[in-house]
């Protein structure tokens, strides 16, 4: 009965990894897909069985190609391929690390906090005087509430406690500027110290 | 209890004592030298892979109608449109490792328990991954040989190892201990504790196969997880045959542990038995059925006793053996 005295070690072994402690978190820094538990929560519960991604319509959760132990965790680059709000992949989830949310832009707006956006105002074309762009005011989901045009050359005005951090912002400016970045908490946090 | 008095078979449980066992009589699958047995097994093992290639596929489909066919492009796309599905949602999302069939949750029971170890049993977890954890108590460790999308890649390394051996290059065979695998399943566990994240998808075949293919369908690209299945491909065809699936899988451990209750196991009936060592020969996990040396790593693919040439070899329902010493 090798096996059933196997067993009971592995089981003893488990629990005994539950009480190690936890030196390191993990956390990657990138943007995750709608309804994701908290940085470091997040990492705990995703096991990178990819099913989010594959229901994503517009195809823009990825995950890192590099050998990492942030490899298995989705992410979404939004100046590749922004976030539409389906809320699909908050449905999917088997071990409950994306909530579900409901697709109706109040519940959107309450419960959904992909990242913040961060302007380069020295690139942004109104506000450097070179152009009218508003391209971001006309894409997003929120506008009015988390991003407004202020000022004589109508130039946006993030406000990221009304942004859900869908980036289709980031996707929609120009190359020429280039100047949206969506940052996920965890580099808000990173970045707070 | 009452149980059916069946009749004794052939006396191959000679005279069985004891109280329980009397009881409850055992009952052979009787499948002496079925070969049909052994396509029953690859058509699951062929749905395994439909599931692994077919299930992104679809979605690509389900994208690019949804899109009008603006977007949604690149990957495979083009031969998801080639191959005409329907524009509507799969009836399954995710890979073996994690699927949901028909709305039924099949979690690996090794990505449960990472997960169970990071995060704790909290929501829902206990429950979808009860539906594996019944399979795995009462088919043993099934998955290695009817559903793993790994099969295929076995099946092709010892086919290069049997190719190799005809032009004189004889492969290595190093016989590692099984319970080399349980050491791996223990470093991996202990890893996920400590990094508080999970380690198992980036090791265990299943789950990269799963995501690999899906990037390949999607972006059409590789990730490194296509390094660790070279790796056990490479450890599979030139150092030791199955060796990864055998002593060094975390997941297939985790099998052998679940399944020690697992009243499905290999018969011998002595008296019909030559000593042929054909059954011993075509395991892939080592197990001896010609001298009744099957332990839990026995993953019921069967092939022993399809190979069987004078059908001594059946599969067998019985009750869990708690009264053996």
């Amino acid at each position: 009965m090798t096996d059933r005295r196997a067993l009971l070690a592995a089981l003893a072994a488990a629990a005994a990894a539950t009480l190690l402690p936890r030196r390191v978190h993990a956390s990657g820094t990138g943007v995750r897909p709608p309804g994701a538990l908290p940085p470091g929560q997040f990492e705990e519960a995703c096991i990178g069985c990819f099913r989010c991604a594959e229901v994503c319509p517009p195809k823009a959760i990825r995950f890192p190609s590099a050998l990492s132990l942030d490899a298995v965790h989705p992410f979404i680059a939004a100046r590749q391929t922004a976030c539409v709000l389906c809320m699909k992949c908050t449905l999917v989830c088997p071990t409950d690390a994306l909530a579900p949310v409901a697709a109706q832009p109040a519940a959107i707006a309450s419960s959904v906090r992909m990242g913040v956006p961060l302007l380069k105002r020295d690139a942004c074309l109104p506000w450097s005087g070179r152009g009218l762009c508003r391209l971001c005011y006309y894409v997003c989901p929120y506008a009015g509430t988390a991003v407004e045009l202020v000022g004589p050359r109508l130039a946006p005005l993030f406000h990221p406690e009304a942004c859900v951090g869908c980036g289709l912002c980031e996707e929609a400016c120009p190359d020429e500027a280039n100047a949206i970045r969506i940052r996920s908490p965890a580099e808000v946090a990173e970045a707070r110290g | 209890m009452s149980e059916v008095q069946s009749t004794p078979r052939r006396g191959t449980r000679s005279a069985a004592a004891g109280s329980a066992r009397a009881r409850l009589q055992p009952v052979d699958i009787v499948l002496r030298r079925a070969r049909w047995f052994q396509w029953v097994r690859r058509a699951s093992l062929a749905l395994s892979l439909l599931v692994v290639v077919g299930l992104p596929l679809w979605q690509l489909r389900v994208a690019g109608a949804a899109s009008g066919g603006l977007s949604a492009g690149g990957g495979w796309s083009w031969l998801a449109a080639a191959l005409g599905l329907p524009p509507v949602p799969p009836p399954a999302v995710g890979a073996p490792a994690a699927v949901s069939l028909f709305g039924l949750e099949l979690l690996d029971p090794l990505l449960t328990l990472g997960v169970a170890i990071t995060h704790g049993l909290r929501g829902s977890l206990l429950l979808v991954a009860l539906p594996a954890l019944v399979l795995v108590a009462v088919l043993g460790r099934f998955f290695c040989g009817w559903v793993c999308p790994y099969v295929p890649l076995l099946a092709a390394s010892n086919a290069l190892r049997w190719v190799l051996g005809r032009f004189g290059f004889k492969p290595l065979d190093v016989r590692l201990p099984r319970r080399t695998s349980l050491v791996v399943l223990v470093a991996v566990l202990g890893a996920t504790a400590v990094l508080g994240t999970q380690v198992a998808p980036l090791v265990y075949p299943p789950s990269i196969i799963g995501r690999e293919a899906f990037r390949a369908i999607f972006f059409g690209s590789f990730g490194a997880g296509a390094l660790v299945l070279g790796a056990a491909f490479a450890v599979d065809s030139f150092v030791s045959r199955a060796g990864f699936c055998r002593s060094l899988c975390p997941g297939g451990a985790l099998f052998s542990l679940l399944s020690t209750a697992s009243p499905i196991r290999v018969k011998r009936d002595a008296s019909r038995c030559t000593d042929c060592t054909v059954c011993d020969v075509v395991c892939n996990l080592g197990q001896k059925p010609m001298s009744d040396r099957l332990d839990a790593g026995c993953e019921r693919c069967g092939k022993c006793v399809s190979a069987c040439p004078t059908g001594a070899l059946a599969l067998g329902v019985r009750a869990p053996a708690v009264e053996k010493t």
